[in-house]
Parts: structure tokens; C-alpha cells; sequence
């Protein structure tokens, strides 16, 4: 059997990420801000492909969705970092599967990837960075992890299942 | 001629009769006094499914909005006659609008941007001003051929220069992620107070000057070096499906 990367049908798959993050579905938000969609399609690539590839994914997805937004910021470093401690968890020890679990791990993946977010922008944006950190970046790095985690066990686990079936350990 | 029977009796009714008529008197009086209260009130609850309807409505409204619009008409000339004759950098005269639908929107999370469904060969450039029904929304960030990428007023970094039209007094406008920016003055005593109205300052050489932003909700007169304010916003990106982009030729 094919690893993940060499099939080309899941490696399309990534181009759903970009799709949601332009779409923006507005009853899937919390406050206005919406979940972190790179998280949630490279937490199960990774588990499954494992770190190399976590990496790679990681780093084009970064690229596109940096393209996407604003700048300033890039989200490269975070998912990058990321791709490849989820896709060293999957390799060693017995496989995540547990909805908690999945869920547990794309919170804490939503939190890294706003601190970074977050710290960056606080960087750069020296002079007005404490108000910042007042008004606006708690929040939304608590809300895009709190809503990545709820929609984590749906998503994940049925990306985890299928892809598990076509490229097994 | 015979008397009455009883003669206190009489005398009590007619007493009587005379207090009424007073009161009568006390009541209309103070109908005059309250300007109609009362009568108007009644008229109106009677008459109430006889009113004008919404068809009526709308028809003069749509009339005040007509001669509205001729005077805006009327004053944007007499503007652009006194600013040529001034010399003013960034006249009106070069700039033409043009009408683009929102295709993606995140008004709020990291990035705080619209998606434009045209671009650099609809002649939109990096820069151009951004409005949408009320006033200023943004200004565009970066353009594809066909599409166009817009920084909201909210997102941090952005900065644009607005003035106080009531007391003449500039200041920046800076994007601080929450819905509400913050207008730093360039004054010490700014003279200003909840409910004063932001627009682009005319002294403006990138944005259309005169374009109203938003109103001062809070003022922050301890903040150093100079006070601040945040400003609640008129156009509202969230509800926006259509906006204006001003081209510059």
C-alpha cells in the first residue's frame, strides 16, 4: 500500500483547507472567529504520514494560507512545528484514536499556532502591542482553540479513519 | 307665588349645577394649558387605521432621499470648485468608482480582511479606498487580476489619517483587532465628546477626504502623550455584500 503522500486524491484533499478558510462559513464561527482549519486537516495527515511529511504539509499549507491573508505574520514556523511533533506521536507508541485525544491535541495545536500568531504580531506591533494583548488576542487565540477542539473529534476522526484505511501503519 | 317645599334643597342643586359647569370650565382649561393632550392622543388611537400607508411612506421618503441627493450633488461640486481653487492634492475629480462584491469576509480573528471579486484589470491598485454603505471600510492591501484583498479599518497595522469635522481636530486612526479603532490625537485637548462624528481628514493625500469613518463612542483624556478615542464604526463589514472601490486614474 501507498503512503499518504503518494496518493494523489489525498494530497487534494489539502486544497479543501484554503477553500474554508476564504469561505468563512459564518455558522461555524464563535464571536466572529472561526476554527483553525490547517489544524484540523494536518493533525490526522501527520498521525498518519508521519513527521517528514507532517513537515512538508506543514510548510505548504503555511505558504498558501500565508498568501491568503493580511501578512505581517506568517503561520509557516507554527504548522510546521506542529506537522512534525503530531507526526512523531504517531509513529511512536500505540495510535491516537480517542476522540478526547484528537480533540486534546488539536487545542493545543490551535494554541501554538495563535501564540505564534500572536507573539509575531506583538513584534511587530511594539507600541501598541499591550493593548493588543488587552483587547484582542486572548481572545481570539481562546476562542479559535476552544472551537478547533469541539470540531476536532468530528473531522479528525473521520479523516484519521480514512486515511488509516488506505495507507495502514 | 308659592314657595318651595324645600327651600335648602333648591339651593344645594343649584350650588351643585354652578360647580359643574366650573369644573367643566377647570377641564377645558387645562386641555388649552397641555397643548390638546388628551384630544390629540384620542384622534390619533381613533384614526389610526385611516393613516397614510407604507406605499406613502416610502414615496415621500424616497423624495427627501432624491432632494438629498441633488444637494450632496450640489455641495460635492461646490467642494471640488473650492479645492481646485485652493489647489488641494488628491481632488476628487481623478477618481472614479467602482462597484465589487465581497466574495470571502473575516471581520474578526488574526487577519481582519475582505476578498474582492475584481482587481488589477478592473484597474484596482494597492491603496485605493474602500467604502461601503456609511463610509470607509478599508483600503486594498494587494491585488490579484481578477480579485482584490481589503484591510479593514479594525485590522492592526492599518492607520489612516481622520479629522474632527466639529472642532477641526486630526488625529490617526489605528486598527487595534477589536471592532472598535482607536483614534489617537495630535493634540493635548482635543475638545472632543462621545457622539462626534470621524471622517478622512482633508489634509489627506491617500484617502478621499471628507469621507465619514465613524463616531467617537469613549475618550480617553489621561492617555499619554495625547488623549484617545475609540471609534464605533458606520459601515459595518459584516453585513456588506456590495462595496465601492475609489479608483485613482
Amino acid at each position: 500500500m501507498r503512503r499518504l503522500h503518494q496518493q494523489p486524491l489525498c494530497v487534494a484533499s489539502a486544497l479543501v483547507v484554503p477553500w474554508l478558510t476564504l469561505a468563512a462559513p459564518t455558522w461555524l464561527t464563535l464571536s466572529g472567529v472561526g476554527p483553525s482549519w490547517a489544524v484540523l486537516w494536518l493533525l490526522p495527515w501527520a498521525l498518519v504520514d508521519g513527521p517528514v511529511s507532517g513537515m512538508v504539509a506543514g510548510l505548504c499549507l503555511g505558504l498558501v494560507l500565508d498568501g491568503l491573508s493580511l501578512g505581517g505574520c506568517s503561520q509557516l514556523p507554527a504548522l510546521m512545528s506542529l506537522g512534525c511533533w503530531w507526526g512523531r506521536l504517531g509513529r511512536r507508541g500505540p495510535p491516537i484514536q480517542l476522540s478526547f485525544n484528537l480533540g486534546l491535541l488539536a487545542w493545543l495545536g490551535s494554541c501554538v499556532l495563535g501564540l505564534s500568531l500572536w507573539l509575531q504580531m506583538v513584534w511587530l506591533d511594539f507600541a501598541n502591542s499591550f493593548q493588543i494583548q488587552e483587547a484582542w488576542g486572548w481572545h481570539t487565540l481562546m476562542v479559535q482553540a476552544v472551537l478547533t477542539g469541539l470540531i476536532a473529534p468530528m473531522i479528525v476522526s473521520w479523516l484519521l479513519l480514512l486515511w488509516r484505511r488506505r495507507a495502514p501503519l | 307665588m308659592r314657595s318651595p317645599p324645600w327651600p335648602a334643597l333648591s339651593r344645594w342643586r343649584r350650588w351643585r349645577r354652578g360647580w359643574l359647569w366650573l369644573l367643566l370650565v377647570a377641564l377645558f382649561a387645562l386641555v388649552r394649558w397641555s397643548k390638546g393632550a388628551g384630544f390629540a392622543d384620542a384622534y390619533a388611537v381613533l384614526t389610526r387605521p385611516f393613516w397614510p400607508g407604507s406605499a406613502q411612506r416610502e414615496w415621500i421618503q424616497s423624495g427627501v432621499e432624491l432632494e438629498q441627493q441633488s444637494k450632496l450633488r450640489w455641495l460635492e461640486k461646490d467642494n471640488q470648485r473650492l479645492r481646485d481653487l485652493l489647489d488641494l492634492v488628491q481632488s476628487s475629480s481623478g477618481v472614479d468608482e467602482l462597484s465589487a462584491a465581497v466574495i470571502s469576509r473575516t471581520p474578526q480573528g488574526w487577519w481582519q480582511q475582505l476578498e474582492l471579486g475584481k482587481g488589477r484589470l478592473h484597474g484596482i491598485q494597492p491603496g485605493d479606498a474602500v467604502l461601503g454603505p456609511g463610509g470607509l471600510l478599508g483600503r486594498i492591501q494587494s491585488v490579484t487580476p481578477i480579485t482584490s484583498r481589503v484591510r479593514l479599518l479594525t485590522s492592526p497595522g492599518s492607520q489612516v489619517g481622520v479629522w474632527i469635522p466639529r472642532t477641526q481636530r486630526h488625529g490617526l486612526l489605528i486598527g487595534m483587532g477589536s471592532r472598535r479603532p482607536q483614534m489617537h490625537f495630535l493634540d493635548k485637548d482635543p475638545q472632543v465628546f462621545a457622539g462626534d462624528v470621524v471622517s478622512i481628514s482633508p489634509s489627506s493625500s491617500l484617502m478621499p477626504a471628507n469621507v465619514p469613518v465613524g463616531v467617537i463612542q469613549s475618550v480617553d483624556y489621561h492617555a499619554l502623550p495625547a488623549p484617545r478615542a475609540a471609534v464605533q464604526l458606520i459601515a459595518a463589514p459584516e453585513a456588506i455584500d456590495w462595496v465601492q472601490v475609489q479608483i485613482r486614474s
